[in-house]
């Protein structure tokens, strides 16, 4: 082939398709010179997306500026809450991603330059990209909850809604309660992290109270919404097994916490006023402060993307995924803020970067979520979304996805689905965090 | 010049048909790029309770998947992906997979768990051969160095009334094992066999 044709021939497969077809190419096929990715961000997203753009082309100059050294997964955290696994098990470092040939910095992006298309970093370097991955997850806004700070979430009121010191110190909380104190969840408006996450950390809290002693405790979920992920799979999971034990307050009935005192451990809503053994308010969230500084965000806080190719909306040659993003108009349901999501975006956006590096048109993406909650040994249940494109827009495909089946009339079957899903829960996690990091 | 015209468009037909099967490759290896997150890279997985899936044969993972997308067999999780795949998606990805080594997890168990799960793999032999590693046709799967957990927890769907495993005969070989104590004893040695 003269190089026409193979450019040709590059194209043809690349229409159809992502890049992996890249693998294996000629070297003048190539982006020309060394193309420079930075990565902002290395957690589910970041990590993921660093790692395939590697993957389809090993030419490109992959480089992913994390904060940590360490990561921690959210996912499985509140089994951690509750004293069912280790947080050293949801840790993980950089050094595979060293492996496979991506610089990593340890260091924190504090600004970004669309215009010149540079990041600064914390230690006082800049970096130089032509196409920039932002996937720095979220950050809290605090004064939606009067009373509430990082101060206090760094302290003596840990929301643990980033894991890491915070889901230790929230344990501990957790053992100091005293048989028959409460423990309040105050769950922010969507859109949030998790769908399914304040109503699994119910279940996990019930279930260390159940199993310590502490059965007069109660667990109650302070809710600004009035419907929740799963709801029909967790109400009928906490009524087999932490009857009595856990409250839901829907925002119609006075959910939503606009205030707390952290002195007295109250929670003030519009119709009550609440005193906890453990208050545990989730605060609102938006996207990344980086993003959001950066200009990326709209006005509720989250960045707008082409979910086609996750690029900005608002910005050229900047790609967005995992919590940071929004996707607006996605008919039946958006695209929850996942581990899951995160990954399947990252790998969308690294097809789209690789394709436009070597001057081809985006591939097509593919997504898929599944969610696993676990209420208690055994009991496991989860939601699966897969979205596809059709006529150049991403679809819900309806007659797949789904939650969990509700009602199995035969016990030992019920108890089956169940209990799989309680085991797969594990094996996901492995599975992505190995996906995304090694 | 005829003979050129000829010989281009001979070169082109090929050219386009190759051009054709490298993009329905990247189509369905983009796809492909979907089940790591839970079944491993390159079809290899990391965590207990999921299956490797890289090296099974394309007819036993075509079917199987088929079976899920028509409602045709118990999952817990599998089938509602699969309702949202078409026919030709799901032969590409039994044929991307099944063109994958299969690399066994060889996990290890103690000796006495391992002569009992020996013991109570025999009347399993004449399909699955001596280790899990040998099946007898192209809709048995591979069982050496899969993941203990997950073979234990198959068993049980077939071991299970009720739960839609459409293969007769393997079902009736699992119901009739013993005690749990010896599904997972089976489970132990199929996963601790390198070959
Ligand atoms: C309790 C709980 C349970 C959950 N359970 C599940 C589950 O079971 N399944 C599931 O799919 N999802 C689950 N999630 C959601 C999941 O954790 C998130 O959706 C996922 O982490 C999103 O990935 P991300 O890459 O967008 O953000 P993150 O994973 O948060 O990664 C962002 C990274 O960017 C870094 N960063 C941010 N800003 C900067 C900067 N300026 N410079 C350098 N680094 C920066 C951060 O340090 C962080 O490491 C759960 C979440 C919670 C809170
Ligand atoms: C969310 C996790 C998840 C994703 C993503 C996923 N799978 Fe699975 N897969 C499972 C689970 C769990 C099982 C066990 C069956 C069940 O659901 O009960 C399974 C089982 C299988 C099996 C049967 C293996 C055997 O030995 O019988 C095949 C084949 C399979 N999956 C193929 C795929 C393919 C191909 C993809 C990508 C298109 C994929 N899976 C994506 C979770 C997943
Ligand atoms: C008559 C042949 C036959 C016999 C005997 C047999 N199997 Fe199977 N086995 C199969 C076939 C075929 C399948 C795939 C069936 C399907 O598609 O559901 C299978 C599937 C399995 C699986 C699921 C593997 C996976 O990847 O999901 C396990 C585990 C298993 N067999 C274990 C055993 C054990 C243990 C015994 C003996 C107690 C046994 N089998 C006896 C034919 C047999």
């Amino acid at each position: 082939m003269n190089r026409f044709d193979r450019r040709a021939f590059i194209k043809a497969a690349i229409a159809a398709a992502p890049a992996s077809a890249f693998l294996g190419l000629p070297q003048t096929a190539h982006a020309a010179a060394k193309a420079r990715v930075v990565v902002v961000g290395g957690g589910f997203g970041g990590a993921t997306a660093a790692k395939y753009i590697k993957l389809m082309d090993p030419s490109i100059d992959v480089t992913l500026v994390e904060r940590n050294a360490t990561y921690t997964s959210c996912p499985l955290s509140n089994e951690v809450i509750s004293g069912h696994g280790h947080i050293e098990e949801l840790q993980v470092g950089y050094d595979g991603l060293g492996k496979r040939g991506i610089n990593v910095v340890i260091d924190e992006a504090t600004s970004l330059d669309a215009a010149k298309k540079t990041v600064s970093l914390k230690s006082g370097k800049t970096l130089n990209y032509d196409a920039l991955v932002l996937s720095p997850g979220i950050d809290f806004n605090y004064t939606a909850v009067e009373g509430y700070s990082e101060a206090l979430a760094n302290t003596t009121h840990p929301h643990a809604w980033k894991a890491g010191p915070q889901t230790l110190a929230l344990k501990k909380k957790l053992e100091a309660m005293q048989d028959g104190e409460t423990f309040i969840i105050s769950v922010p408006p969507k859109p949030f992290r998790c769908p399914p996450g304040p109503y699994e950390r119910a279940a996990q809290m019930a279930n260390y109270l159940r199993d310590h002693g502490k059965k007069k405790s109660k667990v109650i979920i302070l809710d600004a919404n009035d419907s929740f992920s799963k709801k029909g799979l967790f109400e009928q999971a906490w009524k087999r097994q932490y009857p009595g034990m856990i409250e839901w307050v829907a925002g119609a009935e006075g959910g939503k916490v606009t205030r707390m005192d952290a002195k007295t451990n109250t929670a003030y809503t519009d119709f009550h006023e609440m005193k906890a053994g453990v208050l545990n308010v989730i605060p609102p969230h938006h996207a990344g402060n980086i993003a959001r500084n950066a200009g990326l965000a709209n006005a509720q806080g989250w960045c707008e993307v082409d979910m086609l190719t996750m690029e900005s909306a608002v910005a050229k040659d900047i790609w967005v995924v995992g919590d940071a993003t929004i996707h607006g108009d996605l008919p039946v349901y958006d695209a929850p803020k996942s581990a899951h999501a995160a990954s399947t975006q990252a790998k969308a956006a690294a097809g789209a970067i690789v394709a436009k590096l070597n001057g081809l048109p985006a591939p097509e993406p593919f997504f898929v979520n599944t969610c696993y909650s676990i209420t208690d040994e055994d009991w496991g249940f989860s939601v699966v979304h897969i979205y596809r494109v059709q006529g150049g827009k991403l679809v819900y495909i309806k007659e797949a996805g789904g939650i969990s089946p509700i009602n199995i009339p035969d016990e030992p079957q019920l108890k089956l689905q169940r209990k799989l899903e309680a085991e797969y829960a594990p094996g996901w996690l492995k599975n992505i965090m190995a996906d995304a990091f090694a | 010049m005829k003979r050129y015209t000829l010989l281009a468009g001979f070169v082109l037909a090929a050219l386009g048909a190759a051009w054709a099967a490298h993009a329905a490759d990247a189509k369905i290896e983009a796809l492909a790029r979907s089940c790591n997150s839970c079944h491993g890279l390159n079809g290899v997985s990391v965590g207990a309770s999921m299956p490797s899936i890289g090296g099974l044969s394309e007819s036993y993972l075509y079917n199987v998947m088929l079976q899920w997308k028509h409602g045709e067999r118990y999952s817990a999780t599998m089938g509602r992906h699969f309702k949202g795949y078409s026919d030709e998606e799901l032969a590409g990805l039994a044929k991307h997979f099944s063109a994958l080594p299969w690399v066994p997890v060889v996990q290890s168990a103690d000796a006495r768990v391992l002569a009992h799960g020996k013991e109570a793999t025999e009347r399993c032999e004449t399909c699955h051969g001596a280790t899990g590693g040998q099946p007898d046709d192209k809709d048995t799967p591979m069982l050496n160095g899969q993941w203990a957990k997950y073979l234990e927890l198959e068993l049980m769907k077939y071991r299970t009334e009720g739960v839609d495993m459409p293969h007769k005969k393997m079902r009736k070989n699992a119901q009739k094992m013993g005690e749990d104590a010896d599904v997972a004893a089976a489970a132990k040695y199929y996963a601790a066999q390198p070959k």
